[in-house]
């Protein structure tokens, strides 16, 4: 009995000074968690495999992920900061960033991506759109840009050459135009997607500017009104439902061969699934500018990543974990989560061979080099030559360049007077 | 007659009161009612609450702090052009739906209360887009009315009806007939299985003399069935008007309250300006209107349009 007794004391002052160690030893770990919107099971997956190799990297880090979506963040992120149980890190893009940095809860990273930058060498323009008010407030991680996307075989058939300029795009839509074919699809639904194609016509008749440098808004202008007209004239050879359409309605469309054109940031995964899968057909083009427009381009939205701490040891593992994704040998893998959608910020992510060596990317080699070429130049509405209030965030929340296309198509309204009416809607919206 | 004291009174008084009130199978009652009234009470009374606290406050983001503007919210709900755009949408979204709703659940119940080979599935087979969930409801109809390869516009061309495929969602008087009939069809079996329920009850002897009397199929309707299903018909339209009223994901799904507005209803109102335009407090300020909308109604549905209760008839 008194054995038994020595030998259960034993037992208990090692399990004593043992037990406490485990707790101790988790702890250690500085746990960083991630909020992003890539949602569909297979970028999940990708960015868990990226994920596990960094903390298999990092004994003393833990990061894990918990996929959110678009539709609900804009209301979750700033009520979980209000909670206080925000994530450490999270995903963003330009106008989301002014919503959370409102209320103070963004680390500005402006030296770190200057570290980045010297290591990766980023493109301007990506982080252009997470810069103002003296500060950077995001890292960009990778880009989307509109292309126009066309079957170069209906091209040929209808015996029209890709154009460049809008008197050009006028009449090759108008061409290929036919019974059963609509020249191009274009949205007219109060969404994001009219939004950006919206903004793919002001660039190209020079009216990408929304703001002057002093913060009033100058949305209503001549250009953008030529901007305007120029959709409604083209959107007459655009299928007669497309005031509902998103995204999704455009790609089945130019799958399945009713829209001869479609302006979108990529086409490649549809047509490669649901279409003919046939390379040397599928063309990508810069979108058509308005003659004499010096800088045309292309909407392009760089996808970034906020810090959300200001917890040293958190911050310094959440910056370890950016700068591991951004490393070549990762960033190809990283982007293509979604291959043939997802660009590189960076100028040694766009030769990265982890970036090239995905299957669908050597098919589409030829698209996918012209998309990364188009995005380089790409703008976004509210985040242009240094004309960036967070104000945008209001303007773009509600789809107002959306709503003032409605009320040309829909409404009947001139270009003109919709434009004015949108300049009012504005500065409705960012009124305090 | 007996000498009652001020003392005796208060006694049979507090006497009365313990048995009404205190007694067993009184506080049994109440006792078993009380999780449920809690229940209302943290689900319906506090949210409504913080509504009201929220709606007189000047409130952007959700989570974000605010200041008390009194009924500044109220003034500007109620004189804005697009408050009053959606309450029109939503009272004839209300009555569309009411009506088309209704015409179809009877015909489908009376279809269904005849004896026919395959009746019983017929009756399962029926309540199908009623189970499916909305989503897959929304996404089904608009790639059926869809203008690129969509069996709808390409069953209207071949029958030569249209020339060219019609957008069903492009102007706002197609969108919004569009929406009215979807949400009917996905909603009318529900009603026609309470009709054809309360149908079965009415006993066929009342058919019988009144064909012995001479009566039409009309008569019939009119002065046999029609009163029999007054009890169930009250209930349906109370109800389903205040649900119908409140339905915003078919809308939202579909049109997003669109094109420009056109099928903007309160609902989609309300989650637009708390969401979208990132005015939290106005749209509370519309939330409580809308409620105290449809208090009214219902009030007025039950004051005026409640079937006589058996106990008033005895009277």
């Amino acid at each position: 009995m008194k054995r038994m007794l020595s030998t259960l004391v034993i037992v208990l002052v090692v399990a004593l000074m043992v037990l406490p160690q485990v707790p101790a030893t988790a702890q250690q770990k500085v746990q960083i968690t991630l909020w992003h919107m890539e949602q569909p099971p297979h970028r999940v997956e990708r960015i868990q495999t990226l994920i596990d190799e960094f903390n298999a990297a990092n004994p003393d880090i833990e990061v894990k992920q918990e996929p959110q979506n678009w539709g609900e963040i804009y209301t979750k992120a700033p009520a979980a900061v209000a909670a206080g149980n925000a994530p450490e890190l999270l995903f963003a893009i330009p106008d989301f960033t002014p919503i959370l940095k409102d209320l103070g809860t963004v680390l500005p990273v402006e030296d770190f991506v200057a570290e980045l930058d010297a290591a990766h060498k980023f493109y301007p323009a990506a982080v252009a759109q997470y810069t103002y008010e003296g500060h950077t407030w995001a890292v960009p991680l990778y880009n989307m840009a509109h292309s126009l996307w066309y079957r170069k075989s209906v091209f040929e058939a209808a015996g029209v050459e890709v154009p460049t300029t809008w008197d050009e795009w006028l009449a090759v839509t108008e061409k290929l135009t036919t019974g059963e074919q609509y020249g191009i699809g274009l949205p007219a639904n109060k969404n994001l997607y009219t939004d950006q194609t919206v903004y793919d016509l002001m660039i190209n008749a020079g009216a990408d500017e929304i703001y002057n440098p002093d913060g009033s808004l100058r949305f209503n202008n001549p250009q953008t009104v030529e901007a305007y007209d120029m959709y409604s004239k083209l959107y007459k050879f655009s299928p007669p439902d497309s005031p509902n359409w998103a995204w999704g309605e455009a790609e089945a469309c130019f799958a399945n061969r009713s829209c001869a054109s479609i302006l979108q940031f990529t086409v490649i995964t549809t047509y490669d699934t649901q279409a003919e899968g046939d390379p040397a057909d599928l063309g990508v083009a810069p979108i058509p500018y308005k003659e004499g427009v010096e800088n045309p381009g292309t909407i392009a939205y760089v996808n970034a990543v906020m810090i959300l701490t200001d917890d040293p040891a958190k911050v310094e593992a959440a910056k370890k974990f950016i700068s591991f994704i951004l490393e070549p040998e990762n960033y190809g893998r990283f982007l293509n989560m979604e291959p043939g959608l997802f660009l590189p910020v960076t100028e040694d992510g766009a030769v990265a061979e982890s970036f090239w060596n995905d299957p669908l990317v050597v098919k589409y080699k030829e698209q996918v080099e012209i998309m990364v070429k188009n995005s380089t130049g790409g703008r976004l509405f509210g985040f242009t030559g240094g004309n960036t209030f967070p104000s945008i965030a209001a303007i773009s929340a509600q789809n107002l360049l959306a709503q003032t296309l409605q009320m040309i198509v829909i409404d009947g309204m001139s270009p003109a007077d919709a434009v004015a009416e949108g300049q009012r809607l504005m500065e409705e919206a960012i009124e305090d | 007659m007996r000498n009652t004291t001020p003392h005796t009174a208060r006694a049979r008084l507090w006497a009365n009161f313990r048995s009404e009130w205190l007694s067993i199978n009184t506080l049994m009652g109440y006792a078993f009612v009380l999780p449920l009234l809690l229940w209302l009470a943290a689900t319906i009374l506090y949210p409504l609450l913080v509504s009201i606290q929220i709606s007189v406050q000047n409130i952007k983001f959700i989570g974000t702090p605010g200041e008390y503007v009194g009924l500044d919210n109220y003034q500007r709900v109620l004189s804005s052009p697009y408050f009053h755009a959606a309450l029109k949408n939503s009272a004839i979204w209300v009555v569309a739906n009411a009506l088309v709703q209704t015409v179809l659940a009877f015909a489908a119940a009376l279809i269904l209360k005849q004896q026919f080979v395959g009746n019983r599935i017929a009756r399962i087979w029926i309540i199908l887009s009623w189970v499916v969930p909305t989503v897959v409801v929304v996404i089904i109809w608009r790639w059926l009315l869809s203008a690129s390869g969509g069996i709808v516009n390409y069953s209207l061309q071949a029958l030569g009806i249209i020339d060219k495929p019609m957008g069903f969602f492009s102007t706002g008087n197609t969108a919004f007939i569009s929406v009215i009939l979807i949400n009917s069809w996905r909603w009318f079996p529900f009603n026609a299985v309470i009709l054809l329920a309360a149908l079965q009850r009415i006993p066929a002897e009342l058919y019988e003399a009144a064909a012995v009397d001479g009566a039409n199929v009309v008569q019939k309707f009119r002065f046999i069935t029609l009163p029999s299903l007054q009890p169930v018909l009250f209930v349906m339209g109370l109800i389903g008007t205040l649900l119908s009223f409140n339905v915003f994901d078919v809308i939202w799904l579909l049109t997003g309250g669109g094109p420009s507005r056109a099928t903007t209803t309160l609902p989609v109102l309300i989650y637009d300006t708390a969401f979208k335009k990132y005015r939290l407090s106005q749209a509370a300020a519309m939330s409580v209107l809308t409620g105290i909308i449809l208090l009214v109604f219902a009030a007025l549905f039950i004051r005026f349009l409640s079937p006589a209760s058996e106990d008033s008839d005895e009277r």
